[in-house]
C-alpha cells in the first residue's frame, strides 16, 4: 500500500523517543555568560511582563467576582395590605426583587408564601424547598407545602414534615406597618445563606 | 456531464428535503405552544386537571358528585356553581379553585369551565315541577314519615342500610362530612351513575313535593351531631 | 483552463507558502496498527463529527437566539414556531448534544477496556478527561440557555447544592449566579461559559489529544498476555507498526469515515422525528405549578440526591463529584503498565460495568421518579370506578377525602397517582383498621402526621373507605387480640 516515504521516516525518528529527552532536543542550554545584557533583558522582559499581569488580573477578577463581595442585598419591601392575606390562610404574593436590572423580566418576579395566623401574625416562607430549591406548592385541605423535585414535605408552620430536607422551610424577616405587611428579601435563600 | 447530473439530482433531493421538512413529525405544531397554567383556556385540560379526581373523568362515577346528570345540571345555576368552584363548599370536601380563595384558576377558567359543563352535560328540557335548588329547612317529624315511604325501602327502616343500599346513611361521621345542600341536591337531582333516583323517581309515580324534600333533609340533618364550633371530639361510627 | 486546474493551481500556489502539504499527508498516512483499524475505534472520530456539528448548529442558533434572561425564552419559542427550520435547527443542536454525552461515554469505556490509557498515553488519557468535563459542561450550560423552567429551577438547584459549602456557600452561590438570584446576570454568565469559554476549551483539549493520538500513535488491540513495560513498550509499538502498520488514511479513516456518515444520518432522522427539545414554560418563578426535571444526562444525579440518606447529602454532593474527578485524572498512574487486554483486567471490568449500571438505573429511575409526588393526581386522578360502585355512604366520603387531602399525591390508586407511599389498592390487607387510624393521624415512615388537618369524621371515613381495599378473595387484615379484648371489657 501506498506510504508517504518522508511520514515513514519522520515516525521512525519519532518512536524513538525516550522518558528523557537527548540533550540535542534541548535547545536551552546553559548560558555561557550569566550576566550578559541578553540575560537582563529577558529577565526584565519576563519580570515587566508578570507585573502587567498581575495588575491586569486585578480588575478583570474583581469584576468577574464582584457578585462575592459582601453586599447588602437584602432590603424591606411591602407585599400588599394586610386584607390581602386572610387570617388562618396561606397565599402566594409575589414581589419584584429589589436588586433588579431592567433584563431580569419576569426572573425578578419572586413568589413567596405568606401565613396569617391570627391578627398580626405572619409567617414568610420562600418558595424554595430547602433541599435542592425547587418550588414547593402550597395544598390547603391537606395544610402540606409539597416539593415536586425529591418529595419533601413541610407542614403549614414550615417545619419540615418529611423527606430529605435539612431543615424547615426558610422564612423571611418581617412587619406589619401603615397596615401593610413588609418582608426583607433580595437574595436566593440557601443553607449558606438562609435568608433570616 | 454525468457529475452535473448527478449534481442535479442532488439539488433536487436536497430541495425536496427542504420542503418536506413542514411535514416531519418533530416540527412543533402550534398547539404545543407551552402555556403557562393562566392561559389554559381548554375545558378538558381544565376539568380533567383540576375536577376529574372526585367527580370522575367524564363527569360520573366519581367519588363526588355527580357532575353529568342533566337533572343536577338543570337544578343548580350559573351563579352557584361558580360561586361552589370559586370559594368551595366550607367543612366539606369541595376545595376553593379561585385564585382569589388560595385555588390556581382564574375567573376566566372558571367561567370556562361551567360553560363547558353546561354545554356537555345540560341536555334536554328544564325540569318541570323540580323542588328549588335551596330552601329553608323542612319539619323533622315530617321528614321521618317522607323517609319512610320514598327511602327506607332501599335505605332500611331506620337508614341504616339495606340489600340495595349498603351503608349507613344516618351514620354521624358521614353526616358531619356532608352539608345540608348536598344531602338536599341528593335527594333532588340523584345519581343517575350510582343508581340512586331523583326527586320524581321513587316510588313511580310519587314524585317528592318540595316541602317533603326539605322534610326528609331536615330529618337527616338532625341525626348529624352537634358540637361547639373548633372543638372535636371522638365519634364513633357504630 | 479547466476548473480542475485552477484548483490544482491555486493549491500549488497556496502550498507554496504555506508548506502544510507535507506535514497534512504525514498526519493522514502515520501508520497505525492493522489490529486497530476496527470498528472499536470509531467513536472519538464520532464524538470530534458530532462536535463540529454542534458548533455549526449553535452558531446558526447563536443568531437569532437573544442571550437576555427577559427575551430569551421567547426567541426560543421564535425559534421553535416562526423561524423557518428554526426548529429543526434547535433539534439538531438538542439531539446533538444527546449523542455527543452518548458517543464520549462510549469512546471512554471503549480506551478504558483496551487499556489505551496506559503508558504512554497517560496525557492523552488526561486530556480526555477534561474533554468529557468540558462536553458535560457544555450539556449543562445548553440547558440552561434553553431558558425555560427546567432551566431556572435546575440553576435553582445548582445554588443550593453551592450553598451547602461551608463558610462561603452564600458567596459562591452569588458567584454562579452572578448576582442574589436568578436573573439576568445568571443568562449571562451561562452564556459566556457556553459559548466563549467551554468551547474554546474544548477546542485546546481536542487539539491537544489529537496531536497525541499522532504523536503517540494509536493504542493496538490489546491482547492477552502482551504486558506494557515502560522500558520496552516504545520499542514494541515501533516494531508492530513498521511491519505490521498501515497508513491511517485510508486504512482506518474509511471505517471512521462509514460510523461518521451513520452518526450524521441518526442525528438527522433523530432530530426530524423528535423535534426539538423543549423550551417548556416561562422561566417565570411565579408560576409555581412546574415540575422541574434536568435533561437526562443529569437525571442520574437527579436521582442520586433523592435516594442517598439525607445526613449523608451535604458531604456526597460536595466531596463526591472532587473525588470522581480526582480518582478519574488518577486512573493512568494507578494503572499505568501491565496488562491491557479486558480479558485479563477482571476488576477494570466489574468497575466499568458497576458505574455504568448504576447510572443506567438512576436514569431509568429519574424517567418517573417513584419519589416525587404527583402535584395534579389529587385533582386530576379519578378514583377507579370499581372503587366508587357498591360503597357505602361514608366510604365514599372517604374516597372523596382521598382525594380532596392530597393522598394521591403520593399514593396510587389502580395505577395512577404518586409512588412515593405504598399504592392504596390493598391496604387492608397490610393494615387493620387501627393500624391505618394510627399511621395516618401519627404519620411515620416519610408519611407526614394528618392529625392536625383530619377531624376524627374524617379520619373515620377514610378508614372506612381504606377498610374495603382489599381483594375479593383475599380477606383484610385484623387484629387477632379484638375478640378476646372484647370479652375482657366485658367483664
Amino acid at each position: 500500500m501506498f506510504q508517504h516515504p518522508a511520514a515513514r521516516a519522520i515516525h521512525d525518528e519519532r518512536m524513538n523517543m525516550s522518558e528523557t529527552a537527548s540533550p540535542s532536543r534541548n535547545p536551552a542550554a546553559p548560558p555561557a555568560q550569566p550576566t550578559s545584557r541578553r540575560v537582563f533583558l529577558l529577565r526584565l522582559g519576563i519580570l515587566l511582563n508578570a507585573i502587567a499581569a498581575a495588575i491586569f488580573a486585578v480588575p478583570v477578577l474583581g469584576y468577574l467576582a464582584s457578585p462575592m463581595r459582601k453586599f447588602a442585598w437584602l432590603s424591606w419591601i411591602s407585599l400588599g395590605p394586610l386584607e390581602h392575606f386572610p387570617e388562618h390562610q396561606t397565599r402566594l404574593a409575589t414581589y419584584r426583587n429589589p436588586y433588579t436590572k431592567p433584563w431580569d423580566g419576569m426572573t425578578a418576579n419572586i413568589p413567596c408564601w405568606v401565613r396569617r395566623e391570627a391578627g398580626d401574625t405572619f409567617m414568610v416562607f420562600a418558595i424554595n424547598c430547602t433541599h435542592l430549591g425547587c418550588p414547593v406548592r402550597w395544598f390547603q385541605e391537606s395544610g402540606l407545602f409539597m416539593c415536586p423535585c425529591h418529595g419533601g414535605v413541610f407542614y403549614s408552620d414550615g417545619k419540615r414534615a418529611s423527606g430529605p430536607p435539612p431543615r424547615g422551610l426558610y422564612q423571611y424577616r418581617h412587619k406589619v406597618e401603615n397596615g401593610r405587611l413588609w418582608i426583607k428579601a433580595g437574595e436566593l435563600p440557601t443553607l449558606g445563606e438562609p435568608l433570616a | 456531464m454525468i457529475v452535473r447530473r448527478r449534481a442535479a439530482v442532488a439539488a433536487v433531493f436536497a430541495l425536496s428535503l427542504l420542503a418536506g421538512c413542514d411535514r416531519l413529525p418533530g416540527k412543533p405544531k402550534e398547539s404545543q405552544r407551552p402555556l403557562s397554567p393562566a392561559q389554559v383556556k381548554s375545558f378538558d385540560v381544565l376539568y380533567t386537571q383540576n375536577c376529574a379526581g372526585c367527580h370522575g373523568a367524564a363527569g360520573n362515577f366519581g367519588a363526588a358528585t355527580e357532575l353529568a346528570n342533566p337533572a343536577y345540571q338543570a337544578l343548580v345555576d350559573d351563579a352557584t356553581l361558580s360561586r361552589i368552584i370559586r370559594q368551595g363548599v366550607p367543612a366539606t370536601a369541595m376545595p376553593s379553585f379561585a385564585q382569589s380563595a388560595g385555588g390556581y384558576l382564574t375567573d376566566a377558567q372558571i367561567a370556562i369551565l361551567i360553560d363547558g359543563m353546561r354545554a356537555r352535560w345540560k341536555s334536554g328540557p328544564p325540569l318541570k315541577d323540580a323542588p328549588p335548588y335551596a330552601a329553608a329547612p323542612g319539619d323533622p317529624a315530617q321528614g321521618a314519615q317522607v323517609f319512610a315511604r320514598s327511602c327506607a325501602s332501599c335505605h332500611g327502616p331506620d337508614g341504616k342500610g339495606g340489600a340495595r343500599a349498603p351503608g349507613s346513611i344516618v351514620d354521624r361521621s358521614y353526616l358531619m362530612l356532608v352539608s345540608d345542600q348536598a344531602l338536599r341536591t341528593l335527594v333532588i337531582a340523584g345519581r343517575r351513575d350510582l343508581g340512586h333516583p331523583d326527586w320524581r323517581q321513587y316510588p313511580p309515580g310519587q314524585p317528592l313535593t318540595a316541602q317533603q324534600v326539605a322534610d326528609v333533609v331536615a330529618w337527616l340533618a338532625a341525626k348529624r351531631p352537634r358540637f361547639a364550633p373548633g372543638t372535636w371530639q371522638s365519634v364513633s361510627t357504630k | 483552463m479547466s476548473p480542475s486546474q485552477i484548483i490544482h493551481k491555486v493549491g500549488a500556489w497556496l502550498d507554496h507558502r504555506l508548506g502544510l502539504s507535507g506535514p497534512l499527508i504525514e498526519a493522514a498516512q502515520h501508520p497505525v496498527p492493522r489490529s486497530s483499524a476496527s470498528w472499536w475505534y470509531v467513536f472519538g472520530s464520532a464524538t470530534f463529527a458530532v462536535m463540529v456539528l454542534q458548533f455549526l448548529t449553535g452558531l446558526c442558533l447563536a443568531t437569532v437566539y437573544a442571550p437576555s434572561a427577559d427575551r430569551a425564552w421567547q426567541s426560543l419559542i421564535y425559534l421553535n414556531y416562526d423561524q423557518p427550520l428554526g426548529w429543526f435547527i434547535r433539534a439538531l443542536h438538542g439531539w446533538g448534544s444527546n449523542f455527543m454525552v452518548g458517543l464520549v461515554c462510549i469512546h471512554m469505556a471503549q480506551v478504558f477496556l483496551f487499556g489505551a490509557h496506559k503508558y504512554p498515553r497517560e496525557l492523552t488519557w488526561l486530556a480526555g478527561v477534561v474533554l468529557l468535563l468540558a462536553t458535560l459542561g457544555m450539556a449543562f450550560t445548553g440547558q440552561v440557555l434553553r431558558f425555560d423552567q427546567d432551566a431556572y429551577w435546575g440553576l435553582g438547584i445548582g445554588a443550593a447544592i453551592a450553598g451547602r459549602t461551608p463558610f462561603i456557600g452564600g458567596r459562591i452561590v452569588k458567584m454562579i449566579l452572578g448576582g442574589p438570584i436568578i436573573a439576568g446576570e445568571t443568562l449571562s454568565r451561562f452564556f459566556t461559559l457556553h459559548v466563549f469559554v467551554i468551547p474554546g476549551l474544548l477546542i485546546s483539549f481536542v487539539g491537544l489529544h489529537l496531536f497525541l493520538v499522532l504523536r503517540l500513535g494509536i493504542n493496538e488491540w490489546p491482547m492477552p498476555g502482551r504486558i506494557v513495560r515502560r522500558e520496552t513498550y516504545l520499542a514494541e509499538y515501533h516494531r508492530m507498526v513498521s511491519t505490521d502498520g498501515e497508513p491511517f488514511f485510508p486504512y482506518a479513516a474509511q471505517k471512521d469515515l462509514v460510523f461518521i456518515g451513520l452518526i450524521i444520518a441518526a442525528l438527522i432522522v433523530t432530530a426530524a422525528v423528535m423535534g426539538p427539545i423543549g423550551p417548556n414554560g416561562e422561566p417565570d418563578p411565579a408560576i409555581i405549578q412546574t415540575v422541574p426535571r434536568p435533561d437526562f444526562f443529569f437525571l442520574w444525579l437527579f436521582s442520586a440526591f433523592a435516594l442517598l440518606p439525607p445526613w449523608t447529602e451535604t458531604f456526597l454532593m460536595l466531596t463526591g463529584p472532587v473525588v470522581a474527578i480526582g480518582l478519574l485524572f488518577a486512573i493512568p498512574f494507578i494503572s499505568g503498565t501491565g496488562e491491557k487486554s479486558y480479558r485479563r483486567r477482571p476488576f477494570s471490568v466489574m468497575i466499568l460495568v458497576l458505574v455504568f449500571m448504576t447510572i443506567g438505573i438512576l436514569i431509568y429511575l429519574g424517567t418517573y421518579s417513584p419519589w416525587s409526588p404527583h402535584m395534579e393526581a389529587w385533582s386530576g386522578a379519578p378514583t377507579p370506578v370499581e372503587y366508587v360502585k357498591g360503597r357505602t355512604p361514608l366510604e365514599l366520603q372517604g374516597a372523596i377525602l382521598i382525594q380532596a387531602k392530597q393522598c394521591r399525591n403520593c399514593h396510587s390508586l389502580g395505577g395512577q397517582g404518586g409512588m412515593r407511599g405504598p399504592a392504596l389498592d390493598e391496604t387492608a390487607t397490610r393494615l387493620t383498621p387501627d393500624q391505618i387510624v394510627r399511621q395516618i393521624v401519627q404519620g411515620g415512615g416519610n408519611m407526614p402526621a394528618y392529625g392536625k388537618n383530619l377531624s376524627p369524621a374524617e379520619v373515620n371515613a377514610i378508614v372506612a373507605f381504606l377498610a374495603t381495599m382489599h381483594p375479593a378473595h383475599q380477606p383484610p387484615a385484623h387484629n387477632a387480640a379484638r375478640p378476646a379484648l372484647a370479652r375482657v371489657d366485658q367483664r
